[in-house]
C-alpha cells in the first residue's frame, strides 16, 4: 500500500506536468483567460503533489535534505518570483534582495527551499490587494526570507499554530511542508530552521511569512 | 558568456530526452553538440576530443549513473576540470547528485526545466570555469601543488565572487600537501562565519591529519546528524573507523549506500564485511557489485574474488567456483586476471577440503608471478593462497617483494598487513613489514653515503640493481638516477649515462609523480645534459 501511495503521487505529478505542457500549447494557439487560470491550477496542484511526497517520505523516514552551498544571488534569480504573478495582473511584486550579494553563499537545500518560497508567494498573490514583497536578510545566526502581502492577513487560528481553518477550503499542506523543510535544516551545533507567521500591524496590514535558515 | 562556439556533449539513454534537451540546448545558443547513449559511447567521445560542457542525465540505465561516469572520467583525466559538467536529475535523484563526495558535478538541474533555466545555469558554470581557468589548468596538468596553492592565493587576493570555490580547492590542496594546521585554520575560518557541510568535513579531515582522530570522529558524527545526506562525511568517517573499529566502519558504509548506491561503496562494504567475518553480508554486497553494473566499467577483479571468498566461507562451494569462472567472463584476458582466478580458485579448494587441487591451482598462479610483473593486489592474493595451503615461506617472499616495490604506498602496505592478519599472523606481519620498510631506508641511505664518500661505482651498482628489480619504488629510482648524474659530474659525460639516468627518472615519475625530489632531479639532469641527449619532459 505504501509503495502504491508514492507511485500514485508520482503518476499524478507526471500527469499534471503533461497537462501543463498541453495547456501551454493551447495557450499559444488560442490565448485565453480561462487557460491562464487552468495553467495556474495545474502548477499549484503539481507543487502540492511534490509537497505531499516530501511529507510522505518524511513519515517514512526516507526524506533527506541535500544541503550544500548555494550562491544566494543565483538562487534568488532562479526562484523566478516574477512568474507567480498571473499575466496582466494588477499586483506589484517588490523584491529587496540586495543583502543576497553581501551574504554570498549559504548552505541549504535549494530545491526544497525554492518550493517553500514559491508556495508562500503564490499564497500571498491570492490574498494581496496591490503588492507582494519578497526579501532576504542576514540575521544574528542565519538568514531569513520574508514574503509579505497587503491582504487581510492570516486568520487568528493560523497564527495560533493551526495549519488550516474550518472555512478556508485549504488543506494546510503548504504550511506543513514549510514547517517540515525549515525544521529539517539543521547545523552540527543543534540549531534548526523555523517559519514564523504574523500580521503586519502597519498601515498596509497583510500577512507576513518568514523562513529562517540556520 | 556566450554558448555559441562552445562544444557540448549530451549523455542520456532515452532517445526522446536526448531530442528534447538537444532542442533546448540549441535554443540556448549551443550549436555544436554531440550525443552519447550510454557510458561506453560517452567514454569514446570524451577520449576523442575535448568538450567545453557535458550535459548528462543521472539515470543512464545498465545499472550505472551519471555520478559514476563523472567520477570515472575525471579520475582517468578524460574530462579536465576546465570542462563543465551539468547533471540532470528527476526530483528523487537530486539528493544523491548534490551531495556527491569527491567528484561533484558543477551544477545540477531538476526535471522538468525550461530552456531559459538551462541556459542561465550553463552560462553561470562557464563563467566560473573562465574565472578559475588558471587554477583548473594547473590542477589538471600535473601534480604541482605549490603552484596550485600560489594560484589560489592570487585568485583569493582578487576577492571576486568565487572565493568559496577557491577556498574549497585550497583546503583540499593544503591537506594533500600535509600542511594540516593551515588547512584546519582555513576550514575553521569558514565555520566561524556559518555552518556548511564541506567545511565541517574538511575540518574533521584536518583534525584527523593532525592526530586528533577521536575529535575528528565526533565532529563527523555531529555533521552527519545535521547533514544526513552528505556522502563525503560518511566516506571520511568510514575511513577513520577502519583503523579502529571495522564493525562501526561497516555500519557507516551501509548508511552511505542507503543515501547513494554505487559499485565502489558496495565493494568497500563487501571488503569490510569479509574482514568482520559477516559473510552473508559480504556475499550480498559483492553480488550487488558484480550484477548491478552491466556496463563493465565500474567493477573490478576484487568484486568476483570477494564474492568467491564470501561464498566459500559459508560452504557454498559451487557458488564460489561460479564466481571465479565469472571473473574470467567479464574482463580482458591478462596475466593478472588468470593469476587472480587461479589464486582464488586455490583458496576455494582449501575451503572445500581439496588440498591437492588447491596446490595445483596455486602452482598455476605462482608460475604467472615468475617475472613479478603482476599488480600488487594480484600478487598479494597469491600470497594469501600460499598461506592457506600452508606455504608460509613463499607467502612471505611474495609479500616482501611487493612491500619493497611499493614501499611508499600506504594502501599496498595495509593490504599486505591484511594478508598477514587473515592468515592469523597479524603481529608477525607488522614486525615483518616494519623490517622491510627499515631495510629499504637503509639501502637508500647506505648507497647515498657510499656515493658521497666517493665510491660511486659501488653505489650505482647497488641502486640500479634495486631499481631494476623494484620498478614501482620511486625513491630507489630517484637515487639511482641521482648517482648516475653524480658520476657524470665527477667523471665526465657519456651518452649512455644520460640514457640510463633518463630511464630511471621516467620510472620514478611513473611510480609516483608526486615525489618531492623529482623536480630537483629533473633540474639537475637538464643542467648536465648537453643538447641532443634524451629529453625527460613528459610528452
Amino acid at each position: 500500500m505504501d509503495a502504491l501511495i508514492a507511485a500514485a503521487i508520482h503518476d499524478a505529478k507526471n500527469g499534471l506536468s503533461a497537462l501543463n505542457t498541453w495547456l501551454a500549447e493551447a495557450q499559444r494557439e488560442h490565448p485565453s483567460q480561462a487557460l491562464t487560470e487552468a495553467q495556474s491550477v495545474a502548477i499549484r496542484v503539481s507543487a502540492q503533489m511534490v509537497e505531499l511526497l516530501a511529507l510522505y517520505r518524511a513519515a517514512e523516514g526516507s526524506l533527506r535534505l541535500a544541503i550544500d552551498d548555494h550562491d544566494l544571488t543565483d538562487f534568488c534569480q532562479d526562484l523566478g518570483a516574477g512568474r507567480v504573478l498571473p499575466p496582466q495582473s494588477a499586483l506589484r511584486l517588490e523584491t529587496k534582495l540586495a543583502a543576497a550579494a553581501d551574504i554570498g553563499a549559504w548552505a541549504f537545500d535549494a530545491y526544497q527551499v525554492n518550493l517553500v518560497l514559491l508556495d508562500a508567494l503564490r499564497n500571498a498573490v491570492r490574498f494581496a490587494r496591490r503588492v507582494v514583497r519578497l526579501s532576504v536578510e542576514k540575521t544574528i545566526d542565519g538568514i531569513c526570507f520574508t514574503v509579505a502581502d497587503d491582504g487581510p492577513g492570516f486568520p487568528a487560528e493560523i497564527l495560533d499554530g493551526a495549519e488550516t481553518t474550518m472555512d478556508s477550503g485549504s488543506s494546510g499542506l503548504g504550511l506543513r511542508f514549510a514547517r517540515l523543510i525549515a525544521q529539517r535544516h539543521a547545523t552540527p551545533d543543534g540549531r534548526h530552521g523555523r517559519i514564523e507567521l504574523g500580521n503586519d500591524s502597519g498601515a498596509n496590514g497583510g500577512a507576513v511569512f518568514r523562513l529562517f535558515l540556520p | 558568456m556566450d554558448l555559441r562556439g562552445k562544444y557540448g556533449l549530451l549523455i542520456d539513454d532515452i532517445a526522446e530526452m536526448r531530442t528534447t534537451v538537444r532542442i533546448q540546448l540549441a535554443d540556448s545558443g549551443l550549436e555544436k553538440c554531440d550525443a552519447a547513449r550510454n557510458i561506453k559511447e560517452a567514454i569514446e567521445r570524451l577520449s576523442q576530443r575535448r568538450y567545453d560542457l557535458i550535459v548528462c542525465d543521472y539515470n543512464l540505465g545498465q545499472g550505472a549513473d551519471g555520478q559514476q561516469l563523472l567520477e570515472l572520467v575525471r579520475r582517468r583525466q578524460l574530462l579536465p576540470l576546465s570542462s563543465a559538467f551539468l547533471m540532470i536529475t528527476g526530483e528523487t535523484g537530486y539528493e544523491q547528485v548534490s551531495t556527491a563526495a569527491e567528484y561533484a558535478p558543477d551544477d545540477y538541474l531538476i526535471k522538468p526545466f525550461t530552456s531559459e533555466l538551462l541556459r542561465s545555469r550553463l552560462e553561470r558554470i562557464l563563467e566560473k570555469k573562465e574565472a578559475l581557468r588558471p587554477l583548473y589548468q594547473v590542477l589538471t596538468d600535473k601534480v604541482d601543488r605549490a603552484k596550485a596553492l600560489a594560484i589560489c592565493d592570487i585568485l583569493l587576493a582578487a576577492k571576486g565572487r568565487y572565493v568559496l570555490d577557491i577556498l574549497r580547492h585550497k583546503g583540499q590542496l593544503l591537506l594533500e600537501s600535509k600542511r594540516n594546521d593551515e588547512a584546519l585554520a582555513l576550514y575553521q575560518g569558514v565555520l566561524d562565519q556559518r555552518a556548511t557541510p564541506w567545511a565541517e568535513v574538511g575540518k574533521a579531515r584536518a583534525l584527523a591529519a593532525t592526530g586528533n582522530e577521536e575529535e575528528a570522529r565526533q565532529h563527523l558524527q555531529r555533521a552527519l546528524d545535521a547533514y544526513p545526506n552528505y556522502l563525503a562525511a560518511y566516506d571520511s568517517l568510514a575511513l577513520l573507523l577502519e583503523k579502529t573499529d571495522k564493525t562501526a566502519a561497516q555500519e557507516v558504509v551501509e548508511k552511505a549506500l542507503k543515501v547513494a548506491p554505487s559499485t565502489q561503496r558496495q565493494r568497500r562494504l563487501g571488503g569490510l564485511a569479509l574482514e568482520n567475518k559477516d559473510y552473508p553480508r559480504a556475499e550480498s554486497a559483492f553480488r550487488r557489485a558484480t550484477e548491478k553494473d552491466r556496463t563493465g566499467f565500474f567493477k573490478s577483479h576484487d568484486d568476483y574474488a570477494g564474492l568467491a571468498k564470501s561464498c566459500a566461507e559459508q560452504g557454498k562451494i559451487d557458488d564460489a567456483f561460479a564466481a571465479v569462472k565469472d571473473m574470467g567472463n567479464h574482463f580482458g584476458r591478462s596475466s593478472d586476471l588468470l593469476a587472480r582466478q587461479a589464486a582464488v580458485e586455490s583458496l576455494v579448494h582449501v575451503k572445500a577440503g581439496n588440498p591437492l587441487a588447491a596446490k595445483a591451482a596455486l602452482a598455476r598462479a605462482l608460475a604467472l608471478n615468475d617475472d613479478q610483473a603482476l599488480d600488487p593486489t594480484t600478487a598479494l592474493e597469491i600470497a594469501t593462497a600460499c598461506f592457506a595451503t600452508g606455504d608460509a615461506e613463499t607467502a612471505k617472499g611474495i609479500i616482501q617483494s611487493v612491500a619493497e616495490d611499493h614501499n611508499e604506498n600506504e594502501t599496498v602496505i595495509q593490504l599486505a598487513q591484511g594478508v598477514f592478519l587473515a592468515a592469523g599472523h597479524g603481529e608477525e606481519g607488522a614486525v615483518f613489514l616494519e623490517a622491510t620498510r627499515k631495510r629499504m631506508i637503509k639501502l637508500n641511505n647506505d648507497a647515498v653515503a657510499m656515493a658521497k664518500a666517493g665510491d660511486l661505482d659501488h653505489a650505482i651498482a647497488m641502486l640500479t640493481e634495486a631499481a631494476d628489480r623494484l620498478t614501482n619504488n620511486c625513491q630507489v629510482s630517484v637515487n639511482a638516477a641521482l648517482a648516475i648524474l653524480m658520476d657524470v659530474q665527477r667523471n665526465g659525460a657519456a651518452p649512455e649515462k644520460f640514457s640510463r639516468a633518463q630511464t630511471y627518472i621516467l620510472q620514478a615519475r611513473r611510480a609516483n609523480p608526486e615525489h618531492r625530489q623529482l623536480a630537483d632531479l629533473a633540474k639537475f639532469y637538464r643542467k648536465l645534459a648537453p643538447p641532443g641527449t634524451p629529453i625527460i619532459e613528459e610528452t
